[in-house]
């Protein structure tokens, strides 16, 4: 579904990420970890077509993003609040992203009830605008949006920072449901491997913009995880 | 002392910012700005006393006598333009809350940093020549420094005052409403004769000027706003009390816009363009500005010097048809700035993005012409060339102003700042305006040398008509531009200054 050939990417000569090759097929969980400037960030953006790659290309469902807009529609994504009109309110903004969708009203408003267990209450109904709400709350309308389109990929960036305890466990069961059910493709990064591993069954370890691990989860990958990370 | 240190800080603050070097042009423009009011300041202030001795045998007032009835009106006129103008002393409260700084020194720093911007000082380029020549000559030097000193104790008020209504009022609107029926009750009780608030103040301000104490009952009225601000300091230091005042006028926003559902994803970005524009202070006090630019044209049209030549009534028949186009437009595309990496990911092709702003700068154009039709009671050669002149904007100025916009690569913050905020402005921004008002006026001003006025605005109309036929290549020409320059603007626009 997602093919990466070649990809590097450098800043002022110096490669800040380096792909051979790595191949995301449909209904994988696909998790990204690695310390800061390992090249997370960047990798999203380059699927998202926000940065052009120095070298390589990435092709979503055979086809190259690179200054197209077919992948739009099977794509969802929330990186950080640069995904946000934050003058909006929340209603507000599922509306116009559901319209760029072709959502209706009816089905708009079906979505926003199935979500409303995670909202716990506190982003629907109020006249608030997005930039007067927590940094957590701002998170959960992003995510909400990136899924209002259906998509067939899911790209988050370290979707549990920022959420308290009860909407984390809520998100990871809520993830784990969309994918049994839908088959939906996610790509997740996350600096807390113990979420990560719970949520994704493929776990790639970035350093410096090079993959150096590869693995499929099972019950020993958070310890390996652990121990590669401890210094 | 502690005042001092903070306003130091502050000027720190102002010197050390990024934006300072960064928009040095910016900042050159303004100089030059200021240097030009200055001088006809200073040049209205010299010629201000023979000017009023006309009156003296009319009204049987020296000069001195005609300022002092004016006063009251200076006054008012100088609150009306504080409010809009002078931005709000604000400080980053966090950082020394937990400091053992004095809630009072802070709450003085505030009003006391709005009495130190010189700008507030440009008033007394006219009253210290006026007192040197008039004053001094009517009655002697004593006097005159008392003039003087009084005029600086009216600006303090104006500042201390305009500032309290602002910070009450906080949108400003209501305000702006109560005093220009304030002003416009005085003005017309004073021209039908009903009652002379002139003779009064007139009657006041000699009083006062003419004792050598008077000086001191002025200082009152300052002195009195100042424990006015204190007053409403004191009853909402913290900040929760500010934010519950904006939660209500969000509500005054959520206007209800949906009737633009109708116009399918172009009505939505036209609903999503209005917003920003009602819910961001920078963008409203624009449109609040904007009211007074409708009336631009009644200074032109009815001025010979500009009615004779064809290319400088073109110019003004260009800004007028439109100046929304203007004002907003040289922020399209970079008002979507916050969220620029959002609108790139969502379901929306680059083309129907770019048609999308191309129709909202066509509609800004079509409001601008029709809002504007009654400035054809001026003749007909108004009238041919308002309609040349719309055409020419729909058709030539917004592929223009569409295809540069590639190269404002800031970050614009909108949440900042009200009216003169020129943050995320370069000169890239003035660039631009040369091609579509200059171009233009250049164009009919050496073409009316040789053909009537009329030929000229049907040529003028048919270049604009030619690009509304060909809007579609012409669309296409700024979608390559676009695609080409795309990753440069995400990441500028991903750099907060």
């Amino acid at each position: 579904m997602i093919q990466v050939f070649n990809l590097q990417k450098m800043y002022n000569g110096v490669n800040v990420l380096d792909i051979p090759e790595l191949t995301i097929s449909q209904g994988e969980s696909f998790g990204l970890v690695g310390n800061n400037g390992a090249g997370k960030t960047t990798l999203f953006r380059l699927i998202l077509d926000l940065v052009e790659a120095s070298n390589g290309h990435v092709e979503i469902e055979n086809q190259k993003v690179a200054r197209n807009d077919r992948w739009k529609a099977i794509v969802g994504s929330f990186l950080d609040e640069g995904f946000l009109i934050d003058y909006l309110t929340p209603e507000e903004y599922f509306s116009f992203v559901g319209r760029l969708y072709h959502k209706s009203k009816g089905d708009i408003a079906e979505f926003m009830e199935s979500m409303q267990d995670f909202f716990n209450g506190e982003i629907t109904g109020t006249q608030k605008l997005i930039r007067d709400f927590s940094k957590g709350n701002q998170k959960k309308i992003g995510i909400t949006a990136a899924l209002l389109g259906d998509p067939k990929i899911l790209i988050l960036d370290e979707p549990f920072t920022a959420l308290d305890p009860s909407t984390q466990i809520r998100l990871k069961r809520f993830l784990n449901d969309l994918q049994e059910k839908t088959g939906i493709a996610m790509l997740i990064s996350s600096h807390d491997l113990n979420h990560i591993t719970e949520v994704c069954k493929r776990i790639v370890v970035l350093e410096k913009g090079l993959v150096v691990k590869d693995i499929k989860t099972n019950t020993e990958t958070l310890k390996e995880l652990e121990s590669y990370f401890a210094v | 002392m502690t005042v001092l240190n903070l306003l130091k800080q502050e000027w720190l603050k102002n010197r050390r910012a990024k934006a300072f070097y960064k928009n040095l042009t910016v900042n050159i423009i303004l100089s030059l700005m200021i240097f030009y009011f200055a001088a006809i300041f200073l040049f209205i202030g010299f010629n201000l006393g023979s000017q009023l001795e006309k009156f003296n045998a009319l009204l049987g007032l020296n000069p001195v006598e005609l300022f002092n009835g004016a006063m009251i009106y200076v006054v008012l006129v100088g609150i009306f333009f504080r409010l809009f103008m002078q931005q709000l002393g604000t400080i980053n409260l966090f950082a020394y809350q937990m400091l053992p700084v004095k809630r009072s020194t802070i709450v003085n720093f505030l009003l006391f940093k709005s009495l130190v911007s010189p700008l507030n000082y440009l008033t007394l380029l006219i009253v210290i020549p006026f007192a040197l020549t008039s004053v001094n000559s009517y009655y002697d030097g004593a006097t005159a420094f008392r003039f003087v000193l009084n005029t600086v104790f009216i600006i303090w008020f104006n500042s201390l005052f305009a500032a309290f209504l602002k910070r009450r009022f906080t949108s400003g609107f209501t305000s702006f409403v109560l005093l220009i029926s304030i002003i416009a009750a005085i003005a017309a009780m004073e021209y039908f004769k009903l009652f002379s608030l002139f003779s009064v103040s007139s009657a006041l301000f000699g009083f006062l000027l003419h004792r050598a104490w008077g000086s001191l009952l002025v200082l009152v009225i300052p002195v009195a706003a100042f424990v006015l601000n204190r007053w409403f300091f004191a009853r909402n230091y913290y900040p929760e009390y500010f934010n519950r005042k904006i939660e209500k006028t969000q509500a005054g926003t959520s206007v209800n816009l949906s009737f633009l559902d109708r116009f399918g994803s172009i009505g939505d970005f036209m609903a999503l363009e209005l917003k920003l524009i009602l819910r961001h202070k920078r963008t409203r006090s624009l449109l609040y500005m904007s009211v007074f630019l409708l009336f631009y044209g009644l200074i032109f049209y009815t001025n010979k010097m500009y009615t004779e030549s064809v290319g400088m009534l073109f110019f003004v028949a260009i800004f007028m048809t439109g100046f929304l186009m203007f004002m907003y437009g040289q922020w399209v595309i970079s008002w979507d700035s916050a969220y620029f990496d959002g609108m790139m990911t969502k379901n929306i092709t680059i083309r129907h993005y770019i048609k999308a702003n191309y129709n909202l700068l066509v509609a800004f154009n079509a409001i601008c012409f029709i809002l504007t039709t009654p400035y054809f009671f001026f003749g007909v050669k108004i009238i041919q060339m308002h309609i040349a002149a719309f055409l020419f904007n729909t058709g030539v100025n917004t592929i223009i102003l569409l295809f540069f916009s590639t190269y404002n690569t800031k970050r614009i913050n909108l949440s900042q700042g009200t009216a003169f905020n020129y943050q995320g402005t370069t000169f890239k921004n003035y660039l631009v305006v040369i091609p579509m008002m200059f171009f233009p006026m250049a164009l009919v001003g050496t073409l009316s040398f040789f053909l009537e006025t009329f030929v000229i605005m049907v040529i003028l109309a048919c270049i604009g008509l030619t690009g509304i036929i060909f809007h579609k290549p012409l669309i296409t020409l700024c979608v390559n531009q676009f695609n080409k320059r795309k990753y440069v603007l995400a990441q500028g626009f991903r750099e907060s200054e």
